[in-house]
């Protein structure tokens, strides 16, 4: 689990580093059942206060995200299939909202948005993207 | 141990040095496992409060106690419990630094080895030189060894890293990490250096002439104020802004940047869009919250 802590962007650390678990387990880069570190390791491997951790992970664990197991430690949970599309809807409808409000303050048409949305769906998204020799 | 589960209780402190009054009915509890800065500017009565901790001043009013015995009583079963750092460094100046170690970890059974190689490594620490001879900067790295090297329950740290460069000060916060890893150890932590603390206080407590003006969650603190910067979607700002809890507010025809108190984002973002207005929320620094604290109190 990689995770990364910013001192300097003012955020609380515990709510970067529960956006970061987040968005690992709704990405599936966490999996199902995958346990996490203990309290203490992560503290120590981010460098910061034990405390911290505890935090994010009963938060976690109150969003249902993270399962405890007695004696064993911390799990991902199964997430059902309209949760999943929730917490993913809203990661997008937040990502969304900026670019749609730089839009609008710099008078740029919505058709035109719409065709850089549908360029860079183009550009990134290797599904979509034909093999090329380029 | 006292009731609450606090490994340091001070009810209604006073201290006054002559006509001074350095506390100011301070009331705090500490409890284990944490590591709490202490905050305030130069005369606020920090390291006072800190030296009531280990019975090193006794206050004139008011009950403080420290693993549940009075100040008054501590005695050498719970001050081997704690480790103090002061501002002043004093050590025994004739003495080598190798010397300075020995003598000191003569007194503690527990004193550890592995700890005391390893910190004269990380922070090249000269054991042939003369105490006298130091640094400001060096007696502090060696003041910290000698505090830290039996492994207290309780840290105290006045100012530690002020004389410290950057890449000390930066391994001097790994450390208080790493010792707070190990249950129920607790640091309390007085420092100026605003930015260094905040990457490691789990609480704050700020205190103003004496009197401690905040004391709470480091993370409560941080969402209890944001800082907003507010455009309008199409053209100019409204005269009247909506927000409540504004602290401080700087604005021209199209923008404006405000300093909310209380105010949930889900709530400043709704506002903004009833007047058409996008609003970008940040937290604040912990010396912008610092100041807010000490001016609005």
């Amino acid at each position: 689990m990689l995770l990364q802590i910013d001192h300097h962007s003012g955020q609380p650390i515990y709510r970067q580093v529960i956006d970061q678990i987040r968005r690992q387990v709704v990405a599936g880069q966490l999996r199902e059942g995958e346990q996490l570190p203990s309290v203490r390791d992560l503290a120590g491997q981010l460098r910061v206060n034990p405390m911290t951790i505890s935090k994010v992970y009963s938060l976690l664990e109150m969003e249902g995200l993270l399962e405890r197991r007695r004696g064993v430690g911390l799990f991902v949970v199964a997430l059902r299939k309209d949760k999943a599309g929730q917490t993913k809807a809203d990661m997008l409808e937040e990502a969304l909202t900026k670019a749609v409000v730089t839009a609008v303050q710099l008078d740029i048409p919505e058709d035109e948005a719409r065709d850089m949305l549908a360029q860079l769906y183009q550009k990134y998204n290797s599904k979509m993207r034909r093999p090329s020799h380029e | 141990m006292n009731d609450n589960g606090s490994i340091v209780a001070m009810e209604k402190i006073s201290k006054w040095f002559g006509g001074t009054k350095a506390l100011d009915e301070v009331s705090l509890a500490i409890p284990s496992g944490r590591i709490i800065g202490l905050l305030g500017a130069n005369g606020a009565g920090k390291s006072t409060l800190l030296r009531t901790i280990i019975g090193l001043y006794l206050p004139d009013e008011g009950r403080a106690t420290t693993f549940g015995t009075v100040a008054r009583d501590l005695g050498p079963r719970e001050l081997a419990r704690i480790g103090y750092v002061h501002q002043e460094g004093e050590l025994f100046n004739w003495m080598t630094v190798g010397q300075l170690i020995r003598y000191v970890s003569a007194y503690y059974p527990n004193w550890n080895e592995d700890l005391e190689r390893r910190y004269i490594t990380d922070f090249e620490i000269n054991i042939g030189a003369r105490v006298g001879s130091l640094s400001p900067g060096e007696r502090q790295k060696v003041a910290i060894l000698i505090a830290i090297g039996f492994k207290p329950q309780l840290l105290i740290l006045d100012e530690p890293a002020s004389a410290l460069d950057p890449i000390a000060r930066a391994r001097f916060l790994d450390l208080l990490l790493e010792l707070i890893q190990t249950a129920n150890r607790t640091i309390v932590i007085s420092s100026h250096i605003l930015s260094d603390v905040e990457k490691v206080i789990d609480h704050a407590v700020i205190m103003d002439h004496g009197r401690i003006i905040c004391d709470r969650s480091f993370d409560d603190l941080r969402e209890q104020y944001h800082r907003i910067r507010l455009t309008g979607l199409h053209g100019p700002l409204p005269v009247q802004l909506p927000f409540a809890g504004v602290l401080d507010c700087r604005r021209n025809g199209t923008e404006a940047l405000l300093t909310v108190r209380d105010q949930t984002p889900q709530c400043i973002e709704d506002q903004a869009r009833a007047i058409d207005c996008e609003a970008e929320i940040q937290s604040l620094p912990l010396e912008d919250i610092y100041r807010v604290v000490v001016n609005e109190k």
